[in-house]
């Protein structure tokens, strides 16, 4: 077995899921965004996305923000320096190996 | 709504998430009926270019609007579509800040332009029937803009409608400034059709609320 392959063994296990990663996936691209973005962007159901949500921020990966624009709440998500990083090493040792 | 083991494959997170972000973006059929009312008001000054006396205040009018506004409104359009969005439809679309545009993308638009510009000035005026050639090229060009851009059934539709609007017009002998004005104001009608229905759809889906 090449020693690529045998890096698959080191990828994130927190972003590695399907969800998460798509979550994660989404916050790189933009600078943020709000719960029901990645609600309807993703088409999670909202207690799927909500509990995916709190293990990034768990893990540090995202930062999570409660606000309000008017009378609507905003729950902002955005990725942090760590988050960012985790998911550009997961890219690498992915590419890589596939 | 789908669940996490129902996902599409994730072989490059990135175009994944370019997909999700492109998909979410025209959700609301807005972009579409921005872009349409934008290519009618167009064709309008477009018309009254023709269809005035020249010379007239009319004409003059439509002149300067066409110079001063056309640019101003296509490029405005994203802004006053981020105004709308946050003003009315926050609730349904949610909040998104996208990331300014990099260096590799505003190299690729400027590339375009001048190779736009190349071929408008270069190209077209030593063909034969450079009219006819400026409306095919304008359709199948913007045509192409048009599916690519938006990668949903329904903007592939749009721009094959567009591509097959601008042949038919050069193949039809029409003058330039008719042909223009009737190509916008169908892709303007096309556009405003087609996200109205989008819209409608998407006011009438039920509001959730709660995280």
């Amino acid at each position: 077995m090449s020693a690529k392959i045998q890096r698959l063994g080191e990828v994130d296990r927190i972003i590695h899921e399907p969800a998460r990663l798509m979550v994660v996936a989404l916050l790189a691209a933009v600078k943020e965004a709000d719960f029901q973005y990645l609600h309807q962007s993703t088409g999670l159901t909202k207690g799927n996305l909500s509990v995916h949500l709190s293990k990034l921020e768990e893990a540090g990966y995202i930062a999570i923000q409660k606000t309000f624009r008017g009378k609507y709440p905003l729950t902002i998500c955005r990725l942090t320096d760590l988050g960012r990083e985790v998911f550009a090493n997961y890219r690498k040792v992915i590419r890589a190996a596939l | 709504m789908q669940n996490s083991s129902s996902l599409p494959r994730l072989d490059d997170p990135n175009v994944l998430a370019q997909r999700l972000i492109q998909k979410a973006h025209n959700q609301d059929g807005l972009p579409e009926i921005v872009m349409g009312i934008t290519w009618l008001l167009i064709s309008g000054l477009i018309y009254a270019q023709f269809a005035l006396p020249h010379g007239s205040i009319g004409f003059k009018i439509a002149v300067l609007t066409l110079a001063i506004f056309g640019p101003a409104l296509i490029l405005g359009t994203p802004a006053a579509l981020k105004w709308v969005r946050r003003r009315y439809f926050i609730e349904r679309v949610g909040y998104v800040q996208h990331k300014p545009a990099g260096r590799k993308q505003i190299g690729f638009g400027i590339l375009g332009v001048v190779l736009v510009a190349g071929v408008l000035f270069g190209v077209v005026p030593r063909l034969s029937r450079p009219d006819g050639w400026l409306l095919a090229g304008t359709g199948v060009f913007g045509g192409a803009i048009v599916a690519l851009g938006g990668r949903l059934p329904r903007f592939l539709v749009n721009g094959a409608l567009m591509a097959a609007t601008g042949m038919i017009l050069a193949c039809s002998g029409v003058s330039l400034d008719r042909g223009f004005a009737i190509l916008y104001g169908f892709e303007g009608v096309v556009c405003l059709v087609s996200g109205g229905v989008v819209c409608l759809r998407f006011m009438r889906q039920p509001l959730e609320t709660g995280e």
